[in-house]
């Protein structure tokens, strides 16, 4: 079954061709959002809300862009609501705790250690991974997406809805961005 | 090494580090658990409204609602000064002519009596 066919069957609500499209995508959708929550258990519920949502909403999708470009849009989309309410909750726990309340599960940041990375890496991927949760929103989804993902910037532009020239900007505000918060992390840690 | 050209391998070594990431692989069973949260998803009106008097915002704002329709109740059939002295001389009126139902059988066995 190729692209186009299965997403005809898919907006005819066949299951098969539903089961085929996770299969097919999975990897890629739940690795979009590992990069961006850096949480295997967050990525794993973002996979299945953005699976839902195309299963939901697969008619409105006209073919003007390409299928994966619909669904990064979606997955990133998600991750990035997922951490809004997540820093919303850590908020409204401390705000508990004041009022002398247990408050909601603290989120602690604990060190992100990528599967994907191999063993000698590991250590420099989690300062990476430390500093990308740093910097802003837009300049963590294009380094995510083109360094995690293998995204090309034309692709970045069309997944962001932006220029190909933002995204150039973009990304080496996200280089520079993070350069300086490694540099603070180990100023701080390097005797 | 000194400390700077130190921290700036580090920065290097920090960025190059994701060069040649693999993908990680996803928990096995995703379908079935999508089709669960899928069918979970499905709940019926009551369950849908039960969930909606349930958040507490909306729970909290029901409450205050309550609370200032009472007092709003409260308030506005509140007794004034007038409604009590209109009340105050029915009472006196009723007590100047006695009209209770002892006083209305007293005359009548008073006026058989009389014959």
């Amino acid at each position: 079954m190729d692209q186009p066919e299965l997403i005809t069957q898919l907006q005819l609500g066949d299951e098969s061709a539903f089961t085929k499209l996770v299969d097919e995508y999975q990897d890629m959708v739940y690795n979009t959002a590992l990069g961006i929550v850096q949480q295997a258990d967050d990525a794993d519920d973002i996979t299945q809300e953005v699976f839902i949502q195309v299963y939901q909403s697969i008619s409105s999708f006209k073919g003007d862009s390409k299928f994966s470009t619909w669904l990064y849009r979606i997955a990133v989309s998600k991750a990035l609501d997922h951490e809004k309410k997540k820093k919303r909750k850590k908020r409204f726990g401390f705000v508990q705790s004041l009022f002398g309340g247990d408050g909601e599960e603290q989120v602690h940041p604990v060190e992100f250690d990528h599967p994907g990375i191999q063993a000698e890496k590991k250590e420099s991927a989690a300062a990476l991974f430390r500093a990308l949760k740093q910097i802003p929103d837009n300049q963590r989804i294009v380094f995510s997406l083109h360094k995690l993902e293998g995204q090309s910037n034309r692709e970045i532009a069309a997944i962001m809805n932006t220029s190909l020239q933002a995204v150039e900007s973009l990304m080496s505000r996200a280089k520079a961005s993070l350069k300086k918060e490694l540099n603070d992390y180990y100023q701080k840690n390097i005797t | 090494m000194n400390k700077h050209e130190n921290i700036n391998k580090l920065i290097d070594d920090a960025l190059k580090s994701a060069d040649d990431i693999k993908r990680a692989a996803v928990k096995p069973f995703l379908l079935t658990r999508i089709h669960a949260r899928m069918n979970k998803g499905k709940e019926s009106l009551w369950e849908k409204a039960g969930w909606l008097i349930g958040r507490p915002a909306v729970a909290f704002t029901g409450l205050c609602m309550i609370l200032l329709i009472n007092i709003t109740v409260v308030m506005v059939n509140k007794p004034s000064a007038t409604d009590y002295a209109v009340e105050r001389s029915s009472q006196q009126q009723v007590d100047e002519f006695s009209y209770t139902v002892a006083t209305i059988y007293e005359i009548d066995n008073t006026q058989q009596n009389d014959k």
